[in-house]
């Protein structure tokens, strides 16, 4: 899945490329040529420029995203809400996600421990007792 | 591990809420989560234990278990597998694969 978003993004990039550089060498034929040298010359300086620009909207977008990436779930969730679904399809998010959310801990790693009350309030369960006895599988979720 | 919501009402709603009728907004104290926690168990009918993270979200930090992630914890205490971040993460296969590993 990462693998294709990334060749995904690539190929959109390249398009975008191969299109500005068709549209700036496109050279006009027949008694136009001369007429039209002058006004290819300055079409080619300003789409050279709003290339350089779209590429650059594009980084500082993508640099967005990845900074709220790193933010506590609930300024993430407010960037989100506001994202048109294109945004998901231009970058590479979830190789972004995967990056930003990866976490301190490693596999091998002492699992944090942690004493919490059941939902049914019959008891507090304390994750190192648990786990001295047999592993233990946490899943992190909620309803919404 | 019951944590923060992933598409409170007041945050980033989802069309899928909306779809499903999971329309809560984020819970403003630890009585609420309780609530909306009891209503995600009944309703999808969860067999295994729930905990509620505290208010202070402690737990999820550690873990970086936001929206959804699952980890498994070998009987010395370490992490024997940790998945990807949800949703895309998320992949019960994995977990089983990682758990017949350390039933040997």
């Amino acid at each position: 899945m990462e693998a294709a978003e990334l060749v995904a993004t690539v190929l959109t990039v390249m398009w975008l490329l191969t299109l500005a550089i068709a549209m700036v060498y496109r050279c006009p034929s027949g008694i136009l040529r001369r007429k039209t040298m002058a006004i290819s010359s300055i079409v080619r300086k300003v789409l050279f420029r709003a290339l350089v620009g779209l590429v650059m909207v594009y980084l500082l977008f993508a640099g967005f995203i990845l900074w709220a990436m790193h933010q506590p779930p609930e300024t993430f969730g407010r960037v989100m809400s506001r994202m048109p679904d294109a945004a998901y399809l231009i970058l590479p998010f979830e190789t972004m996600w995967t990056h930003a959310r990866a976490g301190q801990l490693q596999n091998g790693d002492p699992a944090p421990d942690f004493s919490l009350l059941k939902l049914d309030k019959s008891d507090k369960v304390q994750l190192s007792a648990l786990s001295s006895r047999q592993p233990v599988v946490l899943v992190f979720g909620s309803y919404t | 591990m019951y944590i923060l919501e992933a598409h409170p009402t007041d945050v980033w709603q989802t069309e899928s809420n909306i779809k499903e009728k999971i329309v809560f907004a984020s819970p403003k104290d630890y009585q609420e989560r309780e609530f909306v926690a009891g209503s995600c168990v009944r309703k999808l009918g969860i067999k295994f234990p729930a905990v509620l993270d505290g208010f202070d979200n402690s737990v999820e930090k550690a873990y970086t278990g936001w929206p959804d992630r699952i980890y498994l914890i070998d009987k010395q205490g370490r992490i024997a597998y940790k998945s990807k971040p949800g949703p895309f993460g998320f992949k019960p296969e994995e977990l089983k694969a990682a758990l017949e590993h350390v039933a040997k």
